[in-house]
């Protein structure tokens, strides 16, 4: 299967975000033949990676899924919108690291999904740094 | 760049043996050229829907489960599956998951030789008079059919360690087959220590 091109861009071309700035963008997805798009969903998170449990919660979330009642066309930008909270805020540690990113998950006919994400930062904590032996 | 199914996208500050990229589910279970997923649902199938996976800690078993329940739903059946922790001698904490099973359902106790052998019995007795499918994993047999035997061997670690590293990685062959060798061939606790590493080789 060919997958569709999706494209997913934030408004301001940056990096770092303060609490409680806004953050927005949009999003398109250009279907291929013989693939249909079924909805999507897009969502503003965060996450924690590290060698413990993964910790995950989502600040954002909108879904837009096909009905009967009309035809959405996915080839037209959907903007989304958020303001940003105060915590948690971004911070790489050697244990642990919290991530925030907007993810856009893409459900296809017939089960499949593709999900593309754009990473940012809350904050800046400044990051730790291994001990080195 | 988009990335397929369920898999959390790798960014490139991520240290690649992170929990997130390595637990059960993240990355699928390596099977030797002449197994599949497929052919243990059918030969679970032939051993009435009962059976088990055995192997040392780290060996793989609950990732080989993790690839088997996709499976388990083509074959119609509906897994419930508890985990059981820290010496979990009794089920007491999973009843509410239990009570749903019947004829339908597979049963799957990862972690069964922590179960007090009372409570194993108890167990079984319970999915015989449910008609519910048993799936367990354990350190050794137990008694109840063999499904498949898990273990690490170096072909299987390297292609795991391919599949996770990035295009240029501080760390490499030479660190997984050092870190087993110290781990006993636990394969989850070498790539803990390999996370290690990977943290401190960064920094420098």
């Amino acid at each position: 299967m060919i997958a569709p091109a999706i494209t997913l861009t934030l408004h301001e071309s940056r990096r770092v975000y303060r609490p409680g700035e806004k953050l927005s963008g949009q999003y398109y997805i250009e279907a291929v033949e013989g693939t249909e798009t079924v909805a999507v969903e897009i969502s503003v998170l965060w996450h924690t990676e590290g060698k413990g449990d993964e910790d995950i919660a989502v600040h954002f979330f909108d879904r837009v899924s096909q009905d009967e009642r009309a035809v959405l066309d996915f080839r037209q930008p959907r903007v989304f919108s958020t303001v940003l909270p105060n915590s948690p805020l971004s911070y790489e540690g050697v244990l642990i690291k919290i991530r925030w990113c907007v993810r856009l998950r893409v459900f296809l006919s017939r089960g499949k999904q593709i999900v593309e994400e754009r990473s940012f930062q809350l904050g800046e904590v400044p990051p730790a740094r291994a001990v080195l032996p | 760049m988009a990335s397929a199914g369920e898999s959390p996208t790798n960014s490139p500050q991520s240290n690649p043996f992170s929990t997130r990229f390595i637990q059960p589910g993240a990355i699928s279970y390596l099977f030797p050229a002449n197994v599949n997923a497929a052919q243990l649902v059918e030969r679970l199938a032939k051993n009435g829907w009962w059976g088990e996976i055995t192997g040392p800690h780290g060996s793989g078993k609950s990732t080989l489960l993790a690839s088997l329940v996709p499976q388990l739903i083509l074959a119609r059946k509906q897994p419930l599956q508890v985990t059981l922790h820290n010496g979990e001698r009794s089920l007491a904490q999973h009843g509410e998951t239990l009570a749903r099973a019947d004829a339908r359902t597979i049963v799957i106790v990862d972690g069964y030789e922590q179960l007090w052998s009372w409570n194993r019995w108890r167990l079984r007795r319970f999915c015989r008079r449910r008609q519910a499918g048993l799936i367990v994993t354990s350190h050794a047999s137990t008694g109840l059919p063999p499904l498949y035997a898990c273990a690490v061997d170096r072909q299987t670690a390297a292609e795991i360690l391919k599949r996770l590293l990035p295009a240029e990685s501080p760390v490499g062959q030479a660190d997984l087959d050092h870190a087993l060798a110290a781990n006993g061939q636990n394969l989850r606790d070498a790539l803990f220590e390999l996370y290690d590493l990977y943290e401190q080789r960064q920094a420098k």
